[in-house]
């Protein structure tokens, strides 16, 4: 392996492993504020250090503190204890493994050598994702059983049910998609999706398998325990379902392991279903060509941006009443500092490229970063739309969250694999 | 040497799980432990280059049997008291141990004049989804329909069977 191997692949673990965890930070944000925002309301923006609120992500760490130094019990009438330890650990790491098939760029060339950019250059792909969404299910079944107790047997129940029940639609949706894509693995399945339908539409999945992405972000949203399907959790009357028992970081760990297990399944349709890393209309080798004009075209955009986002914050980020040297308007105006300082870095390094080193590597280094970007982004609106629907529709009730899955998704599902079959059997 | 150091992990955890299911008393100890030794053959297979296999063993049998059966477990809600007792267990272990034996002899016999093999990775596509996809319903569709139509009428089979007990009583 030479050096150039060995960095890559540091690099590619590391995001793999460290973007879930920052996402968790921008997620619960992103819920609560959210939250706020459907509920007009203003959420959490006090909590401050020096007066930086980072417009409420300091909650967040005001929150870890108190989950970490909080005591961690485990209740006396616990008698397997290592199944009570091990539970919030699984969920976790498997929330946390699963993402390590999703590409977030296209294949990097580097010196005609290829590098898969996943965690794990696996070709397995979505049989990855599968085989590790069977396994979340284990640590909410130790955690309802070995908490010995009637509400935490019951979320656990509930729960089981559920994420069984909600495999069988997602499989299937999984299935006609595959049948389109004639792949499983999920690099080749964002590259399909990055080929234009008669000319001018992006051939992403949601296009070509409107009902399978449907059925897919359905049972995607019963597999995370998200809301409308959250009754493992329905506190009105289960208290908090599998986790009553749990305290502290243990706590922490099945709430860290929700967000990441949600932004792992974002990626997940975003990569089945939205293009993956593909920027609409522009393939990657149309960007490594025109590399020099999309870095020109960002050296425009950026300050643009930039200007809007600060005029932006300086507007809204004040004090809605009189106060002698607002300290908000001056936090602004430090946030509008870095932020330009930040624009200039850019617009050095991108300068730099130009002049210097564009053409070869540099330009597939360049788009596979505006990729990685670009898939970001496609996760984060993926992942509004888990806050949003967990803050607009009510909970289902049991009955009729299995009748859903069973009577409704199950025939629609094995609908489509027929249609689709038909259609790609004609068309071929 | 790193894929030697896997299969004696693999190979040992393996090993253990499955003593685990016969030993321990609680069920849903054993359960665990042969979620175990499910997961270590699926890396046994992964060792084998064996990708899809390796994926369908967690899939279907680590990840939604067992999950089934831990998930009947805890709806049983088996207390310490329902466990039958087993004052005799070791005893009976013991004996099936030295049962056994003669057969474990034989296996082992047969391992050791099996002709020498190196373990070096088959072509790099062997294993794969394509290939293993391309044998299953091209060279064996017939076999392949036959196993399927068993597992059909297993199926609905269970579900006369579930069903007539509802409407008898």
């Amino acid at each position: 392996m030479s050096q150039l191997d060995i960095l890559l692949l540091v690099l590619r673990v590391a995001f793999g492993a460290f973007v879930p965890l920052c996402f968790i930070a921008v997620l619960v944000w992103m819920e609560r504020r959210g939250a706020a925002f459907f509920q007009d309301r203003s959420g959490p923006n006090r909590a401050h250090i020096f007066g930086f609120r980072a417009g409420g992500l300091v909650q967040n760490f005001a929150d870890a503190v108190k989950l970490i130094t909080k005591e961690d019990i485990i209740p006396g009438h616990i008698k397997h204890k290592f199944y009570f330890v091990l539970a919030p650990v699984i969920v976790f790491c498997i929330a946390l493994i699963s993402f390590a098939a999703v590409p977030f760029a296209d294949a990097l060339i580097i010196n005609g050598k290829k590098y898969i950019m996943q965690a794990i250059p696996t070709d397995l792909g979505i049989l990855w994702f599968l085989a590790l969404a069977g396994f979340a299910v284990y640590g909410i079944i130790l955690a309802g059983w070995s908490s010995h107790n009637k509400y935490g047997v019951l979320g656990g129940l509930r729960a089981a049910a559920q994420v069984i029940s909600y495999e069988i639609p997602m499989g299937f949706a999984i299935i006609s998609a595959l049948v389109v894509y004639g792949t499983v693995n999920l690099t080749e399945i964002a590259q399909y999706q990055g080929h234009l339908l008669f000319g001018f539409i992006p051939m992403w999945g949601v296009v070509v398998q409107p009902l399978g992405a449907i059925i897919f972000i359905i049972a995607a949203f019963a597999e995370a325990n998200r809301t409308p399907f959250d009754l493992a959790e329905g506190e009105s009357e289960l208290v908090a379902g599998f986790h009553v028992e749990y305290s502290s970081m243990k706590f922490g760990m099945f709430f860290m392991g929700e967000y990441v297990a949600m932004f792992t399944s974002s990626a997940i349709i975003v990569t089945l279903y939205f293009g993956g890393y593909q920027i609409p209309w522009f393939s990657t080798e149309t960007l490594v060509h025109n590399a020099r004009a999309f870095s020109v075209l960002l050296m425009l955009l950026l300050p643009a941006c930039a200007w809007l986002f600060a005029r932006w914050m300086a507007k809204n980020n004040r004090s809605h009443y009189d106060r002698p040297n607002d300290p908000r308007v001056w936090e602004a105006q430090i946030y509008a500092k870095i932020l330009w300082g930040t624009v200039a870095a850019l617009e050095i390094v991108l300068f730099i490229y130009l002049i210097t080193v564009s053409g070869g590597v540099a330009d597939r280094i360049l788009v596979a970063l505006l990729q990685i970007v670009t898939f970001l982004v496609k996760t984060t609106f993926m992942c509004f739309i888990y806050v949003w629907v967990r803050w607009t529709l009510p909970r289902f009730r049991y009955d009729q969250l299995q009748k859903l899955g069973w009577q409704t998704l199950l025939p629609l599902s094995l609908l489509n694999i027929f249609v689709t079959s038909a259609i790609v059997v004609a068309l071929s | 040497m790193f894929a030697d150091g896997l299969f004696i992990v693999f190979a040992t955890l393996a090993v253990l799980g499955a003593v685990g299911l016969v030993l321990f008393r609680h069920p849903m100890n054993g359960a665990m432990s042969f979620v175990v030794t499910l997961i270590s053959l699926a890396g046994l297979y992964a060792l084998l280059s064996a990708k899809l296999i390796f994926a369908l063993q967690l899939i279907v049998y680590a990840g939604a049997i067992m999950s089934l059966i831990v998930f009947i477990i805890m709806f049983l809600n088996i207390q310490p008291d329902d466990l039958p007792q087993e004052e005799m267990k070791l005893f009976y272990v013991l004996v099936s141990a030295i049962v056994v034996c003669p057969i474990g002899l034989l296996l082992a016999k047969i391992v050791k004049s099996l002709p020498v093999h190196s373990t070096a990775i088959m072509g790099n596509k062997f294993g794969g989804v394509k290939e293993v996809g391309l044998l299953l319903f091209r060279d064996w569709l017939i076999p392949f329909e036959i196993v399927s139509i068993l597992l059909l009428v297993s199926l609905v089979g269970a579900v006369i069977l579930a069903g007539k007990r509802g409407t008898t009583k």
